[in-house]
């Protein structure tokens, strides 16, 4: 693969841009250019047609100096140990941006799960533990579910953990359902987590929200969450949504509720009555106070970067905007909100689960969001400051933040 | 007023004076079970009884108590002077007597003819009532001829259908005049405790279908062939039963019946002779309303339910199935109601011409509407509706040509839904509307035109129809059955190569099956692969989204057909057997109920049927059945069926419909041209999975692969998307027939894996194939198991998937980027586009030559070449 396209590569150069805006002397920075450990292993699974088929797994420990690697296991095809690596380098700068006690780490399977029966799927998971057990643990490395891998397979997973170690651990693994040690609020974490953000952001860019418009590209599990909590918690009033079959927009404002049992009904939002139609790409240029790309990447190109018309951008998605149009809209005046900021509410609420699970005291939902809201609004501070005072873009800025804490804890420890 | 027993108060609203009350009865013990009560009531009451003593069988009242009157009455002077007497009877004890009548039957002993007993009822009865009387009367059941039946019937306020099934009593008020309730006409066991409705159909259908009667009495002699053969039929069964099957003459007999019964198709006749027995044809015949045939569908019902019981495997399909409840209308009734109403020659009219607007038909179906039935169909359709009672029937049509080898008529014609509730002229009267509206369905725009591309315009078809009882449990104010759908023997939705295509697969819903069976934008059935039930291409979440969210039932309140939302419905109270059907969503995934579920508004759920599939025999039951079915026709088969699984996780399915499995444009086994020039062959595919042949295809949108990769600008990409859409609703396009192929997986939201397309924008084209090309070893994935795909199809769009480096494929490229591009001919000012959409007009280019395609998913191959 071409070196421009590489995922890892890609990950390599945004630390390498940090790396010099921050001044990093060289061995940090080499250090910090790859991953601490990786596994690279094969699972033999049984098959329910008595056939036994060999999968290939990876397990990758980007940086612990933080703490413990935290990180999802993917299931997919196309499944690369690159794509793993450059998740896990981006997990590291994540857990780091929030400022919670953990490291950076990613794991996945190359398969197909649609085509893999449930009892193959426990197989599956059961034998990626076995393979990885000795380096899992709540003081060494947390997993979580992440593209195609669910609750379920989590519960499975722990389940494998502590049959072999022979203890109760459920703060091995987060996601897991709520009756084996889950937490509450993980459902619309990354929405709630993002809405937090762009309030600080308001408040510390002076724009106003309080019935102002809001445009959601990408009206799935999270653009929905968003939609609800940004009317609710932020009095924005929704005038457009989309998803990958077309938009609607409607400037007097559009009942969030009622949109969103006509999507669940009809697996669409075009159609929806008193509303026009319009395009994803029309949407992305209505003049609004807060866009909200929740689907797609790359979305915001250099070609319609300049008729991006909103005040704030909540990349609640990842990499919906490309790195030519960064400067466009930073250029604009327009305020990014990072994805890897915005998005960290996930994560985050997997952290709170795991100190759930080692305390074995189990909060209430109101605590869940407080402490969220907590960390969130930390998280947007340090990056806002380090863009006012650096005057940078806040993507830059959360960059720096988020490195400059693994850096000073690799440093702390003696590694370099 | 007082029966004397609360019970039967309770189910028909109480006696009124002036009732006269008749009781049809097998067993004279029978009625004296409801007499002994009544007498007893009124005699506490300090009211008088007559009892009027005329039959030669032992008395129906044996105590005598104070206040009972005995006069014995001699029938044996004729009609006259015994109804003579009778009123002087009347007349003499004054009003407000009750009057108990021996049983009324043993006057036709006396009297040799039945029409006499109907006279003497129809001028007794009237007296009866002016004089504020209650009367009870018994019948013997099948004593008498329909009409004699029909006319007591017509003339009393009460008639009470007594029968008994295994030891059990039951009642089944068939006429109670001015009084209702939603469960009054259904059958009741009578029982210590209260008298339960038997609503649930599996129940219902077992009890008056097996053991309880022939339901339509009216086998009026007639010297008619039809009647003739069957009447010879008869005859011989009854003189000789062991050599029946195996005499020359009988075998003659019911090859001509079957004829006469089924019609002339020599596939379905062939499996119909060797299934079908004498036994089951005079079934059929039992329940036939007019004459003539039962249409394609009752016939593929009827035969497939008969190959089941006959299979001697493993499986006891006796155990699983049903019991069917069906009524046939001969094809006779429907011409018989285009000649009387004047609509025979707008019939011919309409078939000659096939272009009828909506509007035009809207007329037409006013028409049929405003048509009326001859009395003696009307008193049959009468007589079915009274059996089947308030539970409720579906009106199916049943024509000729409808469910035969390579006739599908899928969806063409009409099926009307009655709840079936009301009064029993109310129920008559939306029956009538139904069957009207199915015969009007004939002339439908949809139906002429697909008669007109089929080449069956002038072929002979007549409307017969399958009125069946509608399978399902009452639930709240609500009935529909727990689990319906379509299942296929082959599987043209295997989306991974792990699903095994031979073995069938299921379109399941929960409710009525008409959601199945049409596709209902946003809501979808549990698409399951019987070689893989657990398999499905959907994972975490979009379980949720690609899911029903909505089912059809039948309103007993509003007597309707409606649709309502899974968890609005749900969310009136348990319904039995949920965890089988449901998965409870919970922090952002599903998962399956073990035991207990708790329906409220705080919990969601999504139908999944997961625990049905996992934990009961059901998949495998409809595996073995379509495998079966499969054999005996000797091509796949598409069915329709209903089911319920018991508390006890007994698994019972009622079929409602089989037929052979149509693909497009074939009528019998797919076979590959092996002859075909190197150099007219446009493209081979090997891993082929949708089937059909089209044929005559003029023109080719091609969308080149190798160009649409170099495209930088996603904007772009997505305008060829646009230009596909326009090309789509081109009206040359339209006219003929075209085809689209382009790389990777269309309809794909990521436009870098494939054309950029809705269903909308390619819902004409006769195939989609997608170009698959190898790009440093990583080969796109095609559409396989995508909702897109499930489109495809459904709308019968044949989709190939081309891999032009796999060895065993071809593919010539030249032709489709070296032939001429007509694209900015159609659409003027897309010039921009013409390195990468290519149309290309085979009539021009070849000078003569049109494309075909045949693909043959037995062998998984297909073959694109210039004809």
């Amino acid at each position: 693969m071409k070196d421009e396209l590489n995922p890892f590569s890609i990950a390599q150069k945004q630390l390498d841009d940090a790396a010099e805006k921050l001044g990093l002397d060289k061995p940090t920075h080499e250090f910090l250019r790859w991953p601490m450990q990786e596994l690279k292993f094969t699972i033999p699974v049984k098959m329910d047609y008595g056939a036994t088929k060999i999968f290939h797994g990876f397990r990758i420990q980007y940086n612990t100096a933080r703490g413990p690697a935290k990180g999802g296991i993917r299931w997919h095809p196309d499944e690369t140990i690159d794509t793993v690596r450059a998740l896990a380098a981006w997990m590291t700068w994540k857990t780091s941006v929030v400022d919670i006690p953990l490291g950076g780490g990613k794991g996945g399977v190359i398969c197909n799960p649609k085509v893999l029966s449930e009892t193959e799927k426990e197989r599956l998971a059961r034998g990626y533990i076995r393979a990885i057990a000795r380096t899992l643990g709540v003081t060494k490395d947390v997993p979580a579910p992440d593209v195609y891998t669910t609750p379920q397979i989590m519960g499975w997973m722990m389940d494998e953990y502590e049959t072999i170690v022979g203890e109760k651990h459920p703060g091995v693994i987060t996601g897991k359902p709520i009756p084996i040690g889950g937490s509450q609020g993980r459902g619309d974490a990354t929405a709630r987590g993002g809405i937090y953000v762009i309030r600080e952001a308001a408040t510390a860019y002076g724009v106003e929200l309080k019935d102002k418009p809001m445009a959601i590209q990408g009206f799935g599990n999270a653009g929905q969450y968003a939609a609800r909590l940004g009317e609710n918690a932020l009095d924005l009033k929704l005038i457009a949504a989309s998803d990958s079959k077309g938009g609607l927009y409607n400037p007097k404002g559009i009942n969030v509720e009622e949109l969103i049992d006509y999507k669940i009904k009809n697996g669409r939002v075009s159609g929806f009555p008193g509303a026009d139609e319009i395009s994803n790409e029309e949407l992305l240029e209505l003049e609004v106070a807060v866009l909200i790309p929740s689907a797609l990447e790359n979305v915001i190109t250099k070609e319609n970067a300049q008729r991006i018309n909103c005040k704030i951008l909540c990349e609640l998605a990842n990499g919906p905007t490309t790195p030519e149009a960064d400067d466009i809209l930073y250029d604009k005046g327009i305020v990014i909100l990072p994805d890897f900021l915005v998005n960290a509410g996930g994560v985050t609420v997997s952290y709170l689960e795991q100190v759930q699970n080692t305390y074995n005291l189990y909060w209430e939902i109101e605590e869940i969001h407080w402490r969220l809201k907590e960390k969130m609004t930390r998280a947007f501070k340090s990056v806002y400051e380090r863009s006012q005072c650096q005057k940078i873009n806040m993507r830059q800025a959360a960059y720096l933040v988020s490195v400059a804490r693994v850096a000073e804890a690799c440093k702390l420890r003696g590694w370099v | 007023m007082y029966s004397g027993i609360t019970e039967l108060d309770e189910v028909i609203k109480g006696l009124r004076l002036g009732d006269n009350v008749v009781w049809q009865v097998d067993d004279l013990q029978e009625y004296v079970y409801f007499v002994g009560p009544f007498v007893k009531q009124a005699l506490n009451n300090g009211n008088k009884c007559v009892y009027l003593r005329f039959a030669p069988h032992p008395p129906i009242v044996t105590s005598p108590g104070e206040g009972l009157i005995i006069k014995k009455l001699d029938p044996r002077g004729g009609f006259d002077l015994f109804s003579a007497e009778v009123h002087r009877v009347i007349e003499e004890l004054g009003k407000e007597k009750f009057f108990i009548f021996d049983n009324i039957s043993a006057l036709v002993e006396e009297w040799a003819t039945d029409e006499l007993l109907a006279n003497f009822f129809q001028v007794t009865c009237p007296f009866l009532r002016e004089s504020g009387t209650v009367a009870y009367f018994a019948l013997t059941r099948g004593h008498h001829a329909y009409s004699t039946i029909a006319r007591i019937r017509d003339t009393t306020q009460v008639l009470i259908d007594v029968f008994r099934i295994k030891g059990n009593l039951y009642i089944h008020p068939l006429k109670v005049w001015d009084r209702y309730s939603p469960q009054m006409f259904l059958p009741h066991m009578i029982s210590e405790k209260a008298w339960q409705p038997i609503f649930q159909s599996g129940e219902a259908a077992a009890l008056s279908s097996t053991a309880r009667r022939q339901s339509l009495q009216y086998m009026e002699s007639s010297i008619a062939p039809w009647d003739s053969v069957y009447h010879k039929l008869i005859q011989y069964s009854e003189t000789d039963k062991d050599s029946l099957e195996m005499s020359p003459e009988i075998l003659a007999l019911k090859k001509e019946f079957l004829r006469m019964l089924i019609g002339n198709h020599p596939e379905i006749n062939r499996l119909a002779g060797s299934y079908f027995t004498l036994q089951d044809l005079y079934r059929v015949r039992d329940r036939m309303i007019g004459s003539g045939r039962i249409g394609g569908k009752a016939a593929g019902m009827l035969l497939a339910r008969r190959i089941l019981a006959g299979v001697n495997g493993e499986r006891d399909f006796s155990q699983v199935l049903e019991d069917h409840d069906s009524f046939y209308v001969g094809s006779d009734v429907f011409f018989t109601f285009l000649v009387d109403n004047d609509l025979f020659r707008l019939r011919l009219k309409l078939s000659e011409n096939s272009q009828l607007s909506r509007e035009g038909f809207e007329e037409v179906e006013q028409n049929f509407l405003g048509g009326t039935f001859s009395t003696k169909i009307v008193e049959q359709f009468r007589n079915m509706l009274d059996y089947f009672g308030q539970a409720p029937i579906i009106v199916r049509s049943s024509s000729l040509l409808e469910d035969s080898f390579g006739n599908a008529f899928a969806g063409k014609y009409r099926s009307e839904f009655c709840a079936n509730q009301g009064s029993p002229d109310e129920r008559l009267e939306v029956f009538l509307r139904a069957v009207k509206l199915v015969y009007a369905s004939t002339l439908s725009p949809d139906a002429l035109s697909y008669r007109c591309r089929r080449g069956l315009a002038e072929s002979d078809e007549q409307m017969a129809i399958l009125v069946q009882r509608v399978s399902g449990i009452p639930y709240k104010e609500y009935f529909f059955p727990c689990l319906a759908g379509v299942a296929f023997s082959r599987n043209l939705y295997a989306w991974t190569n792990r699903i095994d295509s031979k073995k069938g697969v299921i379109r399941l819903v929960f409710g009525l099956g008409t959601r199945a069976v049409n596709r209902v934008g946003g809501d979808y059935p549990r698409m399951i692969a019987v070689s893989h039930p657990q398999l499905r291409p959907e994972i975490g979440m979009e379980r949720a989204k690609y899911s029903q969210h909505e089912i059809d039932l039948l309103d007993l309140k509003t007597n309707r057909f409606a649709t309502l939302r899974v968890a609005e419905l749900l969310s009136k109270g348990k319904f039995p057997n949920i965890q089988l059907l449901v998965s409870a969503v919970r922090d952002g995934d599903l998962y399956d109920p073990y035991g207990f579920v708790q329906q409220d508004a705080d919990h969601e759920f999504v139908l999944t049927f997961n625990n049905l599939i996992g934990n009961t025999d059901f998949i495998k039951i409809m595996g073995e059945m379509l495998e079966c079915l499969d054999k005996a026709y000797g091509h796949p088969v598409d069915t329709e069926f209903t089911a319920s699984v018991s508390l006890e996780d007994k698994v019972k399915i009622n079929l409602l419909q089989c037929r052979p499995l149509w693909l497009p444009g074939v009528s019998g086994p797919i076979e590959l041209p092996d002859n075909i020039f190197k150099e007219h062959i446009l493209f081979k595919a090997a891993r082929v999975i949708s089937g059909g042949v089209i044929s005559k295809i003029r023109y080719i949108i091609y969308i080149d692969p190798q160009g649409y990769s170099q495209i930088s600008s996603k904007d772009f990409k997505r305008s060829v998307g646009r230009i596909v859409g326009r090309l789509n609703a081109h009206p040359h396009l339209k006219e003929e027939k075209f085809f689209m192929m382009g790389p990777g997986r269309w309809g794909s939201s990521n436009i870098d894996l494939g054309v950029n397309v809705s269903y909308a924008d390619i819902d004409n084209t006769a195939v989609l194939v997608e170009i698959a090309h190898e790009d440093s070893g990583n080969i796109p994935e095609v559409s396989y198991g995508t909702h897109f795909f499930q489109d495809l199809v459904e709308a019968q769009i044949i989709y190939l998937p081309v891999y032009p480096d796999d060895p065993q494929a071809m593919f010539n490229r030249s032709f489709f980027e070296e032939s001429v591009n007509i694209l900015t001919d159609l659409l003027p000012g897309t010039n921009d586009f013409e390195d990468v959409v290519h149309v290309i007009d085979i009539l021009k280019t070849t000078e003569g030559q049109f494309v075909k395609v045949v693909a043959d998913p037995q062998s998984h191959s297909a073959i694109c070449f210039l004809v």
